[in-house]
């Protein structure tokens, strides 16, 4: 039983820049992950919209009934602004996790896989930012995060 | 009225807890998204106004009903995106949390197999075509008046809601829905609801 489902990244505009899936029933296709990652971007921007104080960054996680989704957001460093972090939560990438519903310490593997990205893609001097991530070593890296993950959560 | 029965409010709240004002506001919505109820306690971001508020707050659980039945982890077979679903069928979720608020959702398909079934057995002497007609007005009854979705905001820190809502629905039951001069798809005008939601609602913790 895998404790992480799938695992998606997309792109300040709402487009899906990475997508995988450790094992979940009836697997989508890219057009239906392509189409579930502009909505969430979608999502996430209307419930900023949606809150009774100021400041909201958007959803972090949402749990349905038979996962939980974990949401990670980059921000730029704009935080000392108020009048712009708002604008800049909007720009930034998006990560997410739909894993068990209950499963704890998803902040932390969400920032390891945020550094990876911003090591293996961000830093690989062929990537094309917004665009599609195809880096081998972030894969690799990636799978051992993940396994790792697994091993820590069965040692718990 | 034995049809709509165990809806009894249970005699002592769910989750007796400090006080504190946690909550922001309440919505209730019917099945055609018109916003039965809203109040708010602690509100001081506004950046639309009502009409486009609720609209945008039902638009949002539309959709994200129609993302989670789609993402479903656990299920073969998911239909397309953004298929209406019926109540109560596909993965739906209860809440969401952001750094500043937390929303806690219920719709209440539940009660309504436990009703037709009840239905069924109450209607056991009667001739089919009777039976027919009274289970389709009964059926039109329920969906007009006892499918609500219920939206509660609060603090994020606060915990696991759902049973506080389902104490709400039970107050909306008792007040509203059992109210005689109450008429399904407008707007709860019930100063009984009201205050017995407020005094609920203060200790959310």
């Amino acid at each position: 039983m895998a404790a992480i489902y799938s695992l998606y990244i997309i792109n300040k505009s709402g487009g899906l820049i990475f997508y995988k899936d450790y094992g979940s029933a009836g697997r989508m296709d890219t057009n239906d992950s392509l189409r579930v990652a502009s909505l969430w971007h979608s999502m996430h921007a209307i419930s900023q919209q949606l809150s009774p104080t100021v400041g909201c960054l958007g959803i972090e996680l949402l749990e349905a009934d038979t996962f939980d989704l974990h949401c990670f957001q980059s921000l730029t460093g704009g935080y000392l602004n108020p009048f712009i972090y708002l604008f800049i939560s909007v720009l930034g990438t998006k990560l997410f996790v739909v894993c068990e519903p209950g499963t704890q310490h998803m902040e932390g593997l969400l920032k390891v896989i945020y550094e990876l990205y911003t090591d293996y893609v961000l830093k690989n001097p062929f990537y094309e930012m917004e665009m599609p991530i195809r880096c081998e070593l972030f894969d690799i890296n990636l799978s051992q995060a993940i396994q790792k993950d697994r091993v820590a959560l069965l040692g718990r | 009225m034995q049809f709509f029965g165990g809806s009894d409010i249970s005699p002592s709240p769910p989750a007796p807890t400090a006080s504190g004002n946690n909550a922001h506001m309440i919505y209730v919505f019917n099945r055609n998204g018109v916003c039965l109820l809203y109040r708010e306690w602690n509100r001081p971001l506004h950046t639309l106004n009502a009409q486009q508020d609720h609209k945008l707050m039902f638009g949002l659980l539309f959709s994200l009903k129609s993302l989670t039945a789609k993402m479903d982890p656990t299920s073969l077979d998911k239909g397309n995106l953004g298929v209406p679903q019926l109540p109560g069928q596909g993965c739906s979720f209860h809440s969401f949390r952001t750094n500043t608020y937390k929303l806690s959702f219920m719709e209440t398909p539940s009660g309504m197999k436990f009703e037709i079934m009840q239905f069924q057995f109450l209607g056991r002497g009667l001739g089919e075509n009777t039976k027919l007609l009274y289970f389709v007005q009964l059926l039109f009854f329920l969906i007009s008046i006892k499918f609500v979705q219920i939206i509660l905001i609060t603090h994020p820190k606060t915990g696991d809601l759902r049973e506080s809502l389902k104490y709400i629905y039970n107050l909306y039951v008792e007040y509203v829905v059992k109210n005689p001069i109450y008429t399904p798809g407008a707007p709860i005008r019930c100063e009984l609801f009201n205050t017995s939601l407020d005094q609920y609602v203060r200790s959310i913790s």
